[in-house]
C-alpha cells in the first residue's frame, strides 16, 4: 500500500453524500471474528500470529476479495498514526505487537484488521445514513470470508470473541453525528443520558475515551449477544431519525433567535481559517465544525462540504506531518496546518475536492 | 514434590547431565540455601501482587471453588487471569469457565443465547483437533521436549496439507 499517496486522496466515507449527509457523516459496521483453530490473539505467540496472518490473507486471496494487505511490522509511528487517523485501523492495532495488519478495500470503505484484539476485524464504512446498505455489504463479505475460513462458533453463544462483551453476533453498528447545535445548547447531555438507558454508547472521533472533538459524536450499540444484527441495525435506524430531528430543530431555533450572532460566528470562523498563520487542532476542529454548519445553514456558499470533512481529517497530525514529507514539533505543526488550511479554503472554493 | 534432604516442600529444582546421564536434585529453600545453592530472591513485586489480589476480591468478590483454580485444559488462562485482564484465551474458554461467564454475560447483555446469524460450517470449540494440537505444542515447547514438539509440528503441517 502507497501510504503516502494516502494523503493525497480521502476515503469514500467522507464525500460528504447520502441520506442526511449534513448530520450523519457515515455509517459503518464491525464484525468481530475468529479463527476456530487459534488460541485468541492476546494468548497467541508471535510463530502462531504468523500463521494466523497467513490463513487469513490466504483465505483473502481465495475468496477474491479486492483489497490490498498492510503489515504493521515494521511500520514507523507516523504510518501507524496516519491510518489511525483515516479511521482504518484502532489505536489497539496501532500500539500492538507481533505479525498483525489490515487489508483496506479500493475506496477505503472496507477494511479488514488481522490480530486485533480478535483474530478478524471487518469493518464497512459509507458516507450518511445507509445502515441497511452497511449491512448488505459486509454480510456478504463475511460470507465470502467464511467459505475459505473455520470461524469460532458455538450454537448457544454465536461467534466466540476475546473479550464476552462481543460474543454473540460480534457487531458493532455505529453512526457517526456531527451535533454542533445540540452541543451549544448542552441539550447534548439529556440525548447521551437517554441513549444510555437504552444501551447506546457514545464515543468522540477517534474512539474510546477520546474528546467529542468538532462536536462529532459516534453512537454504537454495546449489547451483541441476544439480539440478531438486523434487530441491533434496527435499534439504531429508529433512534438517530430522533436525534437529527432534535440537531435541525436546535439549529432552526438558533438561526431564528440569534441569526446575527450565529452568522458573525460562523463567518468569523471561517475567516480565522483562511487567514490563520499558526493554528492548533483542537482550534481547527472548532472552527470547522462551525463552518460545516454554516454550509449546511446556506450562510457560507462558496464551498464544499467534502472539502470541510476532508479537512477534519487532513488537519490531524500525523496527516500534516505525511504532507509536508517530514517530521514536525507541535508548533511547526500548527504552522503546517495554517497554511494548509489557506491553501485548501482558497483552491477547493467552488471546486471539487482533490482528485481521487 | 518433596525436599530430598528433609520432609519440606521442594522449591529448588536442579537438573544436569553427566556422560549422558541425567540427574536431578530437588530440595526446599533452607536445605538449598545450606548447599550453598541460593534460591533466586522473590520478585519485587509480592508485596503489590497482594494488593492488586486482595483489591480484585473486594472488588469482583472471592471466586468460589472450582471457579477460583479453574483453568483452561487448551490454553492454560485461569479464570482469575480473565478477571484481571478482561480477555480470554481461546474459544474454549467458553466452555472450560461457563459458570463464571454466564452471570457476566446476563449483566453485559441481558441475555444468554445467541439469536442471528451462523456460519454454514461449524466444529463445536474445543473440539478443534488443531486447537487441541497447538495446545499440546505449546505444553511440548514449554517443557523443552523439543521431541514431542517436533512431532506435533509435522501432525499439524500434515493436517494443513489434509485441508
Amino acid at each position: 500500500m502507497n501510504l503516502d499517496a494516502l494523503t493525497r486522496t480521502s476515503g469514500e466515507w467522507l464525500r460528504g453524500t447520502g441520506p442526511e449527509s449534513d448530520i450523519v457523516i457515515c455509517s459503518r459496521i464491525r464484525l468481530a471474528r475468529n479463527l476456530a483453530d487459534f488460541p485468541f490473539t492476546s494468548r497467541a505467540s508471535d510463530p502462531e500470529k504468523l500463521e494466523i496472518e497467513r490463513v487469513c490473507r490466504s483465505a483473502m486471496d481465495k475468496a477474491g476479495l479486492d483489497l490490498e494487505y498492510q503489515s504493521l511490522v515494521d511500520l514507523g509511528l507516523l504510518d501507524r498514526q496516519l491510518l489511525v487517523e483515516r479511521q482504518l485501523i484502532s489505536r489497539e492495532l496501532s500500539g500492538g505487537d507481533g505479525p498483525r495488519g489490515v487489508a483496506v478495500g479500493p475506496r477505503e470503505n472496507m477494511s479488514i484488521m488481522v490480530n486485533e484484539e480478535d483474530h478478524l476485524r471487518i469493518q464497512v464504512m459509507n458516507s450518511g445514513f445507509s445502515l441497511p446498505e452497511v449491512w448488505e455489504q459486509i454480510n456478504a463479505l463475511d460470507d465470502r470470508l467464511e467459505e475459505q475460513l473455520h470461524f469460532a462458533f458455538n450454537p448457544q453463544l454465536g461467534y466466540l470473541t476475546s473479550c464476552p462483551t462481543n460474543v454473540g453476533t460480534g457487531i458493532r453498528v455505529g453512526v457517526m453525528l456531527h451535533l454542533p447545535a445540540l452541543a451549544n445548547t448542552k441539550q447534548i447531555e439529556k440525548v447521551f443520558r437517554a441513549l444510555h438507558k437504552i444501551n447506546l454508547a457514545v464515543r468522540g472521533l477517534y474512539g474510546e475515551g477520546t474528546q467529542a472533538d468538532g462536536d462529532f459524536y459516534q453512537i454504537s450499540n454495546q449489547q451483541t449477544l441476544g439480539k440478531s444484527e438486523r434487530e441491533l441495525i434496527r435499534n439504531l435506524s429508529d433512534v438517530v431519525p430522533q436525534i437529527i430531528s432534535y440537531e435541525r430543530q436546535a439549529r432552526q431555533e438558533w438561526i431564528a433567535q440569534r441569526r446575527q450572532h450565529l452568522h458573525d460566528q460562523v463567518s468569523r470562523a471561517y475567516g480565522v481559517l483562511k487567514t490563520a498563520h499558526t493554528i492548533s487542532s483542537s482550534e481547527t476542529m472548532h472552527l470547522l465544525s462551525s463552518v460545516r454548519m454554516g454550509i449546511n445553514l446556506g450562510l457560507i456558499d462558496d464551498l464544499e462540504i467534502r472539502t470541510v470533512n476532508e479537512l477534519f481529517i487532513h488537519t490531524q497530525p500525523a496527516h500534516l506531518q505525511k504532507i509536508q514529507g517530514e517530521e514536525l514539533e507541535v508548533d511547526e505543526r500548527n504552522i503546517a496546518r495554517a497554511g494548509y488550511i489557506r491553501r485548501r479554503l482558497t483552491a477547493d472554493r467552488h471546486e471539487e475536492g482533490p482528485a481521487d | 514434590m518433596m525436599c530430598q534432604l528433609c520432609s519440606r516442600e521442594a522449591s529448588v529444582h536442579l537438573s544436569e547431565t553427566v556422560d549422558g546421564t541425567r540427574r536431578e536434585l530437588h530440595l526446599c529453600g533452607p536445605c538449598a540455601r545450606k548447599a550453598g545453592l541460593t534460591p533466586p530472591d522473590p520478585p519485587p513485586n509480592a508485596a503489590l501482587e497482594a494488593v492488586v489480589d486482595h483489591l480484585i476480591v473486594q472488588h469482583v468478590g472471592e471466586l468460589v471453588g472450582e471457579l477460583a483454580r479453574a483453568s483452561c485444559p487448551l490454553c492454560g488462562l485461569k479464570f482469575m487471569d480473565f478477571r484481571t485482564g478482561g480477555r480470554l484465551g481461546c474459544p474454549n474458554d467458553y466452555e472450560a469457565f461457563s459458570q463464571g461467564l454466564s452471570p457476566l454475560l446476563r449483566t453485559a447483555h441481558g441475555a444468554t443465547r445467541h439469536v442471528g446469524k451462523a456460519p454454514r460450517k461449524r466444529t463445536p470449540p474445543g473440539r478443534s483437533p488443531r486447537l487441541r494440537l497447538r495446545a499440546r505444542l505449546r505444553e511440548a515447547i514449554a517443557r523443552e521436549d523439543y521431541e514431542l514438539a517436533a512431532t506435533l509440528r509435522d501432525q499439524l503441517r500434515q493436517e494443513d496439507a489434509d485441508r
